[in-house]
């Protein structure tokens, strides 16, 4: 019995055994390929959909356990059961597998599912680099034209074009006429019309470089990167606020906009932006623009409650800052290398070859620094000094402390125990006192005048006035804060102080500041009802804000305290928080009830001058000067400081140290970053290391850095691997940016995405033709744009051609020039130009074309209530403060880019709502009356004002058909109404 | 059909040409009873459609599901014992107080024998119209994104609202009118605002048109407003001179078709001029029809207080506009209830209060939304509009200070009626608390009302996409499932 049984089983595991290896031949042969090319993307190791593994023996055995690979009672095995008949649920979302296929992996489940040993699948596509956008990019040859098409050529860009034209069997359009063509090239660099005067002088210039003197012209000028800088916000999502719930302002956004304006101008190299973008604050340290070009990286929305009111320990904050980082990964792939790492959140992205493990290491680059705002230095010299002084205080402050340690060693237990009763007395006691006491408006100077006064409710006997210094809780704890430099104190019967009585006269020379004293003023029976100080010399408070500031005051007469809750006005005060005019006479000052002030006051100079007396005794004098002197010094530094031009600040990318539920990395290093498994904190896997996928050859996937390595030297390496030279997407990725905002099409149309998901390049050598001169030829935008508008391709007439449409309708080949729709900030830009009102101030603060409400909890913007005569609106619209959550409806109707989302092509929508915004909206209608009175002031004649109003916006005089129907129409409804047609022209809102 | 499709070329393949393609098509070819409308991204619909219009009602802040519609015997027998959810909980806030009954009274409705609360009494009529589901889940407790998640089917900005995805693949039923029309609360937005209704990555004539009843333009820009040179006469002629000029120049450029679609822009436009102040015009509203929206009671001045005549007044009125709006051909409009996070509260976010709170805001709603229910079942419309209660997520079982509760992402309410949906049924239990579904592996989403609702109206939630990025988009991400049950 037992032999037979052992003789079973060792037949059993024979048969077993060479089948076996026979269904591994199999598998890999037959089976292999079929779960590499479509089921471990979804069913592999970390990824594992349906609980189903595939890629590991172990998984499978594990699918042999719960029945899903194993055949049951003559049916189907669950796998085979998903990827058979023609609607499978297998494959998901892609082309269902063949019947061969299929009776592949039947053959495979009926022999047990055999693994070889150790065997781990991949994901094939990863592997994958045979597609057009990874491949190395390569110089082609420009093409030769000969004949007509060589006539027609003008630069490489033709050669290519016209080659491209050739093979589809069609030919080019002409040359536009010279009208068209300053339009176009205006609104096309500097988003702008040109004036009638600068038109004509085109016109009239028959020079054979009329053209390019243009071009270079507008290159030149400032107005060219306030037009090109909104194309970039556009990518990288710029707003002025952070969106979501409570949509707060971001009213230090702007640095980042203007370093996008001054780049384009400077034409700064396209390597040093992007890396500046990145990691500027550790490739070019001590920079301004380090710091400010990360803005960067902070330019998206921000989820205000998911960081300040949920802490990272719980979910909904792990949520919110993995999606925080997740906008920073994909706004650096999307707008530097045209790429969808987005996809590759919950798994391996199904089309391009990046893998889940990959996107999270994109994570780890960024895994310590957030959104907040930063302090930078406007210029190196000052950097350096601020430096300098900083070093130097800390040196002092050491030898302070030493200093500190040494007399302490020489103290004795008498003087110690004075100096702890002083400390009691001294340590604010948090809590006694509601209100810090009465603090003036900031001044940016410290000579400027400043009064607080008490109305006493009647005229009344006056004999002493006691002043409380402030010393704020909410502050570094500063005694004598506020107190003035210099002031006067006066009485007066009537509330403006036209007559008055001089009680104390200290604005001649600066006071000592009493600190904890109270200086009392005896006055010995002066009547009046008010009593003013006025402040003729301010105290500073820091950098460079002067400001007024006491703890309380009190005003006696005949024995009585009659200032007690009595009414204050003054100059101006900030009232918010402890600070408020009416805590001068509350009966607190900054730390505690008045008497119990008075009593620390009396028993703590007692104490004082104990203290001194035993310390002249016991401390040897040497040390006692050293002290001195280091206080004078720290004093002087710290002057030094203060007085060092202030710094900017800018919402940029930064490690952050804050407090709540919003606390940064400070000092704490980057966050450990998990791979998560379908994208969810609450599922973490293994940590995943700093790196980037495998896109740039012969580029490793993890950053080689060292221990203990720098936060930045992570974003350093992301920023030069971007950056590479043999990086495919990079260069491709701006060329054909600039390519399309030029033509309104790409070379390649999707211009955030290169992938398989993406569009075809419709001209690969040209735009490996641009990339390559672009890389390799000083980075220069402007000279890139040079390159295209000096090309006939660009030149060309955008004229209808019914046979040459009927050939290429979407004109991908560019047969001719695309007529395109005016984009919303080129459409304000220019009514304001018409109406005589644009405002050329360039940078700063944003304008807001709104009035805020409500900004404490969730501010409103209220666009309906702004007044469009504003002046202070009356500038470009890049400068135009964006609104997150609430966009301008007026530009919105225009089609301007949601700054929710990366924008890489605006649309160019026709709807009733938008002729509705054009001929009603607020703006445009106070624009006509603008246009209007600036065309009468030109002329007198209507005739000439209506001539002069074509020429402004259109750039042509009218026919002699359209002056009659336009001045007939002047005459009765009036030339406003006549700018108001002329604004909505499709010839004004298209650019041919 | 060239002249089409060269257009759709020449903006560039994009989206905005696809749309703007249907605007074109005025002719015989649109708004058939049964197919894609005016503007249609759809040409054809993927299966023949049970309803044609929907009108989303959404309640800023979260509306407790247990004090509404969700009646928990459990917590009334241990109101004031100390809660206890069998495993460690979340909450939002400090929400984890006892066990807390519902500070209303819940009675028996209809033949179906639905339990509502007094406060949402006046929806006892329509019981028998009505699907609930009991098990809805979010994601997040969260506000904004919940909101997001609700109205577009993701968590953050950046996507379109479902009334925009079926502006966009069913187009308009009619022309002087836009097709997503949004009735905000008169306090303000809710979270996150205007991006609730936004287009995002769609052509922009999907976006939701704010309407604001009784203002003087009640659409943006409808007619010009301080101007004293823009007469209506003027208005006339300035677009009669605009069309000749136009005209001219298109005959000097043939062959763009853009440039006929911007001059039939202008006509659209005072088209709507002309329909829209009709289409608002409630004052013609027989008495009955007043009454029964609760309109009639004559009072013009509120008391400070949240009170629940002045909370029926806004909100029976946006539903009597929004019967209008279907009438006349509008294709989604959706009514929101409660503004963000002010003080003092005036949403359905009651972590003081429900009795102060949910009360008013619920007598509101309900009657507003009872009416529209009635209304448009004696007007034969119910049968082919749907209705959709939702909102941000639940609120829990157990008590936030001593009468408030807190967020409850776990289970929440949403109902449904008419549009093919059946009637008096209660689908989807949450458990005896109302933590969460009392089958916790089987929750019904956002994406599965949204595909359900997309069903409905002919179209299969996984065909209609859009790629936007690299990414094929649809409203319900990658998820969404028929709820089979509540379909009639």
């Amino acid at each position: 019995m037992y032999v037979m049984m052992a003789g079973l089983c060792l037949g059993g595991s024979l048969v077993l055994g060479e089948s076996k290896s026979a269904g591994i031949n199999h598998f890999h042969r037959h089976v292999k390929p079929i779960l590499e090319r479509n089921c471990v993307q979804c069913h592999g190791e970390g990824t594992t959909k349906g609980k189903l593994a595939l890629d590991s023996e172990q998984g499978v055995v594990a699918g042999l356990k719960a029945g899903v690979l194993s055949a049951k009672d003559g049916s189907e095995s669950a796998l085979i059961e998903a990827v058979k008949g023609p609607n499978p649920d297998m494959p998901k979302d892609s082309k269902p597998l063949s019947a061969a296929q299929v009776a592949e992996l039947e053959k495979w489940i009926a022999a047990g599912a055999p693994w070889p040993k150790g065997a781990k699948l991949v994901d094939k596509r990863l592997a994958d680099q045979k597609f057009w956008s990874l491949m190395p990019i390569r110089k082609p040859a420009v093409p030769k034209m000969e004949g007509r098409w060589g006539k027609w050529v003008k630069n490489p860009v033709d050669a290519f074009v016209a080659k491209r034209l050739l093979e589809q069997r069609l030919t080019p359009s002409g040359r536009a006429d010279k009208r068209t063509l300053i339009r176009r090239l205006y609104f096309d660099l500097i988003g702008l019309p040109p004036s009638p005067e600068q038109a004509e002088q085109f016109l009239k210039d028959q020079s054979k470089d009329a053209f390019e003197k243009v071009v270079d012209k507008l290159l030149a000028s400032p107005r060219y990167g306030e037009r090109w800088a909104r194309h970039w916000l556009d990518v990288v999502h710029y707003a002025d606020t952070h969106g979501y719930d409570k949509d707060k302002l971001r009213p230090n956004a702007y640095p980042y906009r203007d370093y996008v304006i001054r780049s384009f101008n400077s034409d700064k190299r396209y390597d040093r932006f992007v890396q500046e973008q990145i990691a500027g604050d550790t490739l070019f340290p001590g920079t301004p623009e380090g710091v400010v070009a990360q803005g960067f990286i902070a330019a998206g929305p921000w989820d205000f409650i998911g960081h300040v009111e949920v802490p990272e320990s719980k979910i909904d904050g792990k949520v919110a800052r993995s999606l925080d980082r997740d906008d920073m990964v994909v706004n650096v792939f999307q707008s530097f290398m045209s790429t969808t790492v987005q996809c590759a959140r919950c798994h391996n992205h199904k089309f391009d070859p990046i893998s889940q493990e990959h996107y999270y290491n994109l994570h780890a680059n960024f895994a310590a620094v957030d959104r907040a705002p930063r302090r930078y230095d406007a210029d190196q010299a000052t950097l350096a000094k601020r430096k300098k002084l900083m070093s130097q205080k800390t040196g002092l402050e050491a030898k302070r402390v030493l200093l500190a340690k040494k007399v302490d060693a020489l103290k004795t237990p008498e003087m110690k125990a004075l100096e702890k009763q002083i400390a009691s007395l001294a340590t604010p006691k948090k809590g006694v006192s509601p209100s810090n006491g009465y603090h003036s408006a900031f001044s940016n100077k410290a000579e400027v005048v400043k009064w607080v006064q008490i109305d006493l409710g009647r005229v009344v006997r006056i004999d002493e006035i006691r002043v409380f210094p402030a010393r704020p809780t909410d502050w570094k704890d500063t005694p004598g804060f506020g107190y003035p430099v210099r002031f006067k104190i006066e009485v007066s019967n009537d509330v403006g102080f036209k007559k008055a009585k001089m009680i104390a006269d200290r604005t001649k020379a600066d006071v000592v500041n009493p600190r904890n004293l109270v200086p009392k003023f005896k006055v010995n029976g002066i009547d009046g009802r008010y009593v003013r100080v006025t402040a003729t010399k301010l105290w500073l408070r820091d950098r460079r804000n002067y400001a007024l500031a006491l703890g309380e005051m009190q005003v006696y007469g005949s024995g009585e305290l009659l200032s007690a809750g009595r009414g204050v006005t003054a100059l101006d005060t900030i009232d918010s928080g402890r600070w408020n005019v009416k805590h001068l006479v509350d009966g607190f000052t900054s730390r505690m009830p008045i008497a119990a002030q008075f009593k620390a006051n009396a028993s703590m100079a007692e104490l004082r001058s104990k203290l001194k007396k035993l310390s002249e005794t016991v401390l040897p004098e040497s040390v006692r000067v050293q002290q001195q002197a280091t206080e004078r010094e720290i004093d002087r530094v710290e002057k030094a400081l203060g007085e060092l031009p202030a710094q900017g600040v800018v919402y940029t990318a930064t490690v952050h140290r804050g407090s709540g539920a919003f606390r940064g990395r400070a000092g704490l290093g980057p966050r450990p970053i998990h791979f998560l498994h379908r994208g969810d904190v609450t599922k973490p896997g293994k940590l995943v290391v700093p790196g980037v996928p495998p896109l740039v050859p012969g580029e490793p996937v993890a950053f080689n850095l060292a221990k203990g390595h720098g936060e930045g030297d992570r974003r350093a390496a992301l920023a030069r691997w971007v950056t590479h030279k043999r990086n495919p997407l990079t260069w491709r990725s701006i060329v054909n940016r600039v390519w399309l905002y030029h033509f309104g099409r790409g070379i390649v149309d999707s211009p955030n995405d290169f992938g398989r998901m993406g569009q075809r390049p419709t001209h690969p050598d040209l735009l490996d033709f641009l990339a390559i001169g672009f890389r390799d030829g000083g980075q220069s935008i402007k000279k890139l744009h040079k390159l295209i508008v000096m090309s006939a391709t660009y030149q060309q007439a955008s004229t209808m051609d019914t046979h040459r449409a009927k050939l290429d309708s979407g004109n991908r080949f560019l047969w001719r020039m695309n007529r395109r729709r005016l984009d919303a900030e080129s459409i304000r830009d220019a009514t304001l130009v018409l109406a005589g009102k644009m405002n050329f101030k360039m940078y700063g603060p944003a304008f807001r074309d709104f009035v805020l409400e409500k900004p404490q909890h969730s501010p409103h913007y209220e666009y309906h209530k702004h007044d469009p005569n504003d002046v202070t609106t009356h500038r470009r619209s890049i400068y135009r403060f964006l609104v997150r959550s609430q966009q301008q409806p007026f530009m919105t109707t225009l089609d301007c880019a949601d700054p929710s989302m990366s924008v890489p092509k605006r649309n160019q929508t026709l709807t009733s709502l938008q002729a509705l915004a054009l001929m009603n909206n607020r703006f445009m209608l106070a624009m006509c009356e603008h246009m209007a009175k600036r065309l009468r002031g030109a002329h007198r004649d209507l005739a000439e004002q209506i001539e002069l109003g074509y020429r402004l916006a259109l750039s042509r005089g009218p026919t002699a058909d359209e002056l009659k129907v336009m001045v007939g129409f002047a005459k009765k409804h009036g030339l406003e109404n006549t700018c108001r047609v002329l604004l909505n022209l499709n010839e004004f809102v298209f650019v041919d | 059909m060239l002249s089409r499709r060269e257009m759709l070329f020449n903006m560039g393949g994009g989206i905005g040409g696809v749309a703007l393609a249907g605007m074109l098509q005025t002719d015989g070819l649109l708004a058939s009873e049964t197919g894609p409308g005016w503007g249609a991204r759809m040409s054809v619909l993927h299966h023949p459609p049970k309803a044609k219009r929907v009108v989303q009602m959404f309640m800023g802040g979260a509306a407790s599901h247990l004090d509404l519609f969700d009646h928990k015997p459990f917590l009334e027998k241990n109101h004031g014992k100390k809660s206890d959810f069998g495993e460690h909980v979340e909450a939002f806030q400090n929400g984890l107080g006892p066990w807390m009954k519902s500070p209303f009274k819940f009675r028996r409705y209809g033949k179906s024998g639905k339990m509502l609360s007094d406060v949402v009494a006046p929806l006892g009529d329509c019981v028998d119209d009505m699907a609930f589901i009991h098990n809805m889940v979010g994601k997040t407790g969260v506000h904004s994104q919940a909101t997001y998640l609700q109205a577009t089917g993701f968590q953050q900005p950046g996507f379109p609202g479902m009334g925009c995805w079926i502006s966009y693949g069913l187009g308009s039923l009619n022309q002087n009118l836009p097709t997503f029309v949004v009735l905000p609360d008169r306090r303000g937005f809710a979270s996150n605002g205007p991006k609730n209704w936004d287009a995002a990555f769609l052509p922009q004539q999907h976006q939701g048109t704010i309407i604001r009843p009784g203002a003087q333009n009640p659409i943006a820009d409808l007619f010009p407003s301080g101007s004293k040179f823009a007469t209506r006469t003027a208005d006339r002629k300035a677009l009669d001179v605009l069309k000749e000029l136009n005209r001219k120049h298109q005959s000097q450029n043939p062959g763009d078709s853009r440039l006929e679609a911007r001059i039939k822009s202008y006509e659209l436009a005072a088209r709507m001029q002309l329909s829209a102040p009709q289409a608002l015009d409630v004052a013609k509203e027989p008495k009955h029809v007043l009454e029964m929206y609760g309109l009639n009671h004559g009072k013009r001045s509120y008391s400070k207080q949240i009170n629940a005549v002045e909370e029926i007044d806004y909100f029976s009125m946006k539903c009597l506009v929004a019967r209008r709006l279907l009438e006349r051909g509008v294709r989604f409009v959706q009514i929101w209830s409660g503004n963000d996070n002010g003080f003092p509260r005036r949403n359905w976010d009651s972590h003081e209060d429900i009795r102060r709170d949910h009360g008013p805001l619920a007598m509101g709603m309900a009657t507003g939304a009872a009416a529209l229910i009635k209304d448009l079942k004696q007007r034969g419309m119910l049968e082919d509009t749907i209705i959709l209660w939702t909102t941000e997520f639940g609120r829990m079982p157990s008590t936030q200070g001593s009468k408030g509760r807190d967020h409850n992402p776990y289970v929440f309410t949403n109902f449904l009626a008419g549009g093919g949906i059946k009637g008096g049924v209660t689908h989807g239990p949450s458990d005896e608390w109302g933590y969460k579904p009392l089958d916790r592996a089987n929750p019904t989403t956002v994406y599965d009302v949204h595909a359900t609702i997309l069903h409905q109206l002919g179209i299969n939630h996984e065909k209609l996409t859009v790629r936007h990025n690299g990414i094929d988009r649809r409203l319900t991400d990658v998820h969404g499932h028929l709820i089979k049950p509540i379909l009639a």
